[in-house]
């Protein structure tokens, strides 16, 4: 496999974990322009964890991600009472904010004799973790897919638990699902946390991959694509969100004589398709039919008690 | 003392541009309960067309404000028929997203006319500045005030004095019962939809001559003040958006002035935030805006 | 919840086990002159390598050349380049083709006898290219 496509497959692999985050507020009902916000705070804690710190990768993108869910709970708490408009917008509020942060943050240590860390506007360089240790690029790659199953894997199980079914009658009615004496705010919370953890690994992973970042990666653009992908790719199921960023990531590669109209060709593509399927490709009502093809069908006749003709 | 009075004025001029961005947003935004995303770039198509007139055949302001204008409103009426008008009635984020595909697509489209990172813009007015006392206004800033004014007081004129403006409120107010009232909401929409592009088009020449220049990042940056001012002031207001617009120009030269552009936009995104979180139906708007959007 | 946990657990015993060589003491500093060519969004870009500890030039090092935009992280696949070396000591030379003008960051990934990754921002207009040393401030009044 050349480095080429290895950096493609890394880059899918990382932007599947802030679609992923957005997917999961989506099923709660909640559209967040923000998870960027997430992303770039993993992404600078767990490179001030291994560049300054000194800390192993393991720990720093755990850091990462609970930096991640951490600010994601502090944010949602306060914007609990908001539903729809109002609360996607005070996450692009709050995602601005986060990134012009960064750009005033200054945090640097001298290691070597030189000076590494966060230097505002001018990016967080030299997160040299892996060239230090000698991970090449497939290995780098297998750890992100790694963690990537692992969490594929988590939404499998909870698509089929209680909190799964829950995050859904949430998104589908709010005031239902807490009259039915379900705790709205608490699983919001939750939800909220967990979307925030999942883009602070992903931030963390990207961090290491390319050893630079700078404010102006984390704007707005990432955090609506990633919410593009869920919508894109289907909203029934976490592979919908990977579909997505397939068909954006990997359709690039189609149309690279194209490059310069790549843009024109897939917002337009995007725009028909959501005429067709708001929900995205594959959205619930295909997971279900699809998940009906591997169920035995039931007895077809019974005779009036209960056991078949 | 005299610096806070001074950034007050600069504040409330360009203010009065927020206030026209944030006027059309709403206006799209009352009439059709979704968010365009796409709608600073549309004024952007506009700004671009403005700027091709301007260098191509070296036309005038009014010249390049037409252009821009109608530039504007093309665009707005291209985002409605793919984003909008096919859309059923629930998939409000399936337009919000397709705004924002479209979005990256007329931001593509505008660079691939004009590659460079800044293109020049006519000028509004040159001559001295009007001198008040200690307090200088600016004769730009003059002309984008009384221009912004004037086309908020004529948007006014039309909503309550026409029958076009009274369908739209109509629309704004109850979209069935419009409907059922004999409202033709089919014609109204697209309508609506570029007469707001349009004036999203006046405000961002209004920006474009005083800045004297046109960069890509203008499509964003327009929908981001036009989108603050109008939560600030009120969602599907008008009045709050003209005031929403107001008081983000004092907030943001203020905070300019004292601690730089950074911090300028960091306060701007906060008063934002802060709004929301405490009081989300801004200024003036009323509650019943705080209406869920469901997927 | 504790699938999720198990996993984690799971994927971070083996990112630490990877194998610990010996750190690459050497870090490379770069400079980076770009020309644009006759060809639109085609840029010739020449790459001086040097220790930065020492400031001795790098030779002798398989320099590949990748591009990503800051405003759209990922979103962008440019076939990563292998550069020329040059007959100065240090000095490689790459043929850049980009998708769009605007702010690239040149991801410089050195191989070979060394790893190591420099990443430069320059700013890729038609007819020239420019280091762009501070991301500007979004198009806003100047007083």
């Amino acid at each position: 496999m050349d480095d080429y496509m290895i950096g493609v497959l890394s880059n899918i692999g990382i932007v599947s974990f802030v679609a992923l985050s957005a997917y999961l507020l989506l099923l709660t009902g909640e559209i967040s322009f923000g998870q960027q916000a997430f992303f770039a705070i993993g992404a600078y804690a767990a490179g001030i964890a291994t560049a300054l710190w000194g800390w192993p990768l393991a720990l720093a993108l755990a850091w990462g991600a609970v930096s991640g869910g951490g600010a994601a709970v502090l944010v949602g708490i306060p914007t609990l009472r908001l539903r729809g408009l109002y609360f996607s917008i005070a996450t692009l509020a709050f995602a601005e904010m986060v990134r012009i942060l960064f750009a005033l943050f200054r945090y640097q240590v001298e290691i070597d004799g030189e000076l590494v860390g966060p230097n505002g506007a001018e990016g967080f360089r030299s997160i040299r973790y892996i060239f230090d240790r000698n991970i090449d690029a497939v290995q780098f790659l297998l750890l992100i897919y790694s963690l990537l199953v692992a969490v594929l894997l988590g939404f499998f199980f909870l698509e089929r638990s209680r909190t799964g079914v829950v995050f859904r009658m949430i998104g589908e009615d709010e005031t239902l699902a807490g009259l039915q004496g379900i705790s709205v705010a608490r699983h919001k919370v939750l939800a909220a946390g967990i979307a925030g953890a999942l883009a602070g690994v992903g931030g963390g992973l990207y961090a290491h991959l390319t050893t630079y970042v700078e404010p102006r990666i984390f704007d707005v653009m990432l955090g609506v694509h990633s919410l593009a992908y869920g919508l894109i790719g289907g909203l029934g199921t976490a592979l919908g969100p990977l579909l997505g960023v397939l068909i954006d990531v990997g359709l690039l590669e189609s149309i690279r004589p194209l490059a310069g109209y790549r843009m024109i060709i897939f917002g337009g593509i995007v725009a028909l398709l959501l005429i067709v399927r708001p929900r995205g490709l594959l959205d619930e009502r295909l997971v279900h039919r699809i998940g009906r093809l591997f169920v035995r069908s039931p007895p077809a006749k019974t005779d009036g008690r209960g056991k078949p003709a | 003392m005299v610096d806070l009075v001074q950034n007050t004025i600069d504040g409330l001029m360009i203010g009065s541009s927020y206030g026209l961005l944030a006027l059309g947003f709403t206006l799209i935004f009352g009439v059709m309960r979704r968010l365009n995303l796409s709608y600073g770039p549309s004024v952007m198509i506009g700004g671009y067309l403005g700027t091709v007139v301007y260098l191509q055949f070296g036309a005038g302001p009014l010249t390049v404000a037409a252009a821009v204008v109608v530039g504007a409103a093309v665009a707005g009426i291209y985002v409605e028929r793919l984003c909008f008008a096919p859309m059923k009635a629930g998939a409000a984020i399936a337009s919000m997203v397709s705004s924002f595909a479209i979005w990256m697509q007329l931001e593509q489209a505008a660079i691939l006319v004009l590659p460079r990172h800044t293109y020049a813009f006519p000028p509004l007015a040159t001559g001295a500045p009007l001198e008040l006392g200690p307090f200088a206004i600016r004769s730009d800033h003059l002309v984008m005030l009384c221009s912004a004014l004037g086309l908020a007081a004529a948007v006014q004129l039309v909503l309550y004095r026409t029958r076009f403006g009274l369908a739209l409120r109509a629309i704004i107010g109850n979209p069935v019962a419009a409907h059922l009232v004999g409202v033709d909401v089919r014609m109204v929409m697209p309508l609506a939809f570029a007469g707001a592009s349009a004036i999203g088009g006046v405000a961002g020449f209004l920006v474009l001559a005083v800045d004297q220049q046109i960069t890509p990042m203008f499509g964003m940056w327009a929908t981001l003040k036009g989108l603050i001012a109008m939560m600030i002031g009120g969602l599907g207001s008008v009045p709050g958006a003209v005031l929403g617009g107001l008081l983000l120009g004092v907030i943001e030269a203020q905070s300019q002035w004292y601690f730089g552009p950074q911090i300028r936009d960091l306060v701007a995104y906060f008063v934002l935030f802060a709004f929301l979180a405490i009081r989300p139906r801004g200024l003036v708007g009323s509650m019943s805006e705080a209406s869920t959007q469901k997927a | 919840m504790t699938a999720i946990n198990l996993a984690y657990a799971l994927a971070a015993a083996v990112a630490a086990c990877l194998p610990a060589i010996a750190f690459a003491q050497v870090r490379a500093k770069a400079d980076v002159a770009c020309r644009p060519t006759p060809t639109t969004l085609q840029y010739d870009c020449v790459i001086t390598l040097t220790n930065s500890r020492t400031n001795e030039p790098l030779s002798d090092v398989t320099l590949t050349v990748g591009a990503d935009m800051p405003s759209m992280p990922m979103m962008h696949n440019v076939r990563p380049v292998k550069a020329a070396p040059r007959e100065e000591p240090g000095s490689y030379q790459a043929r850049l083709m980009l998708e769009m003008h605007g702010d690239w960051m040149l991801q410089l990934n050195l191989s070979g006898p060394l790893r190591d990754r420099v990443v430069t921002i320059i700013r890729f207009e038609p007819g020239r290219a420019t280091l762009a040393a501070e991301p500007e401030v979004p198009s806003s009044r100047k007083h």
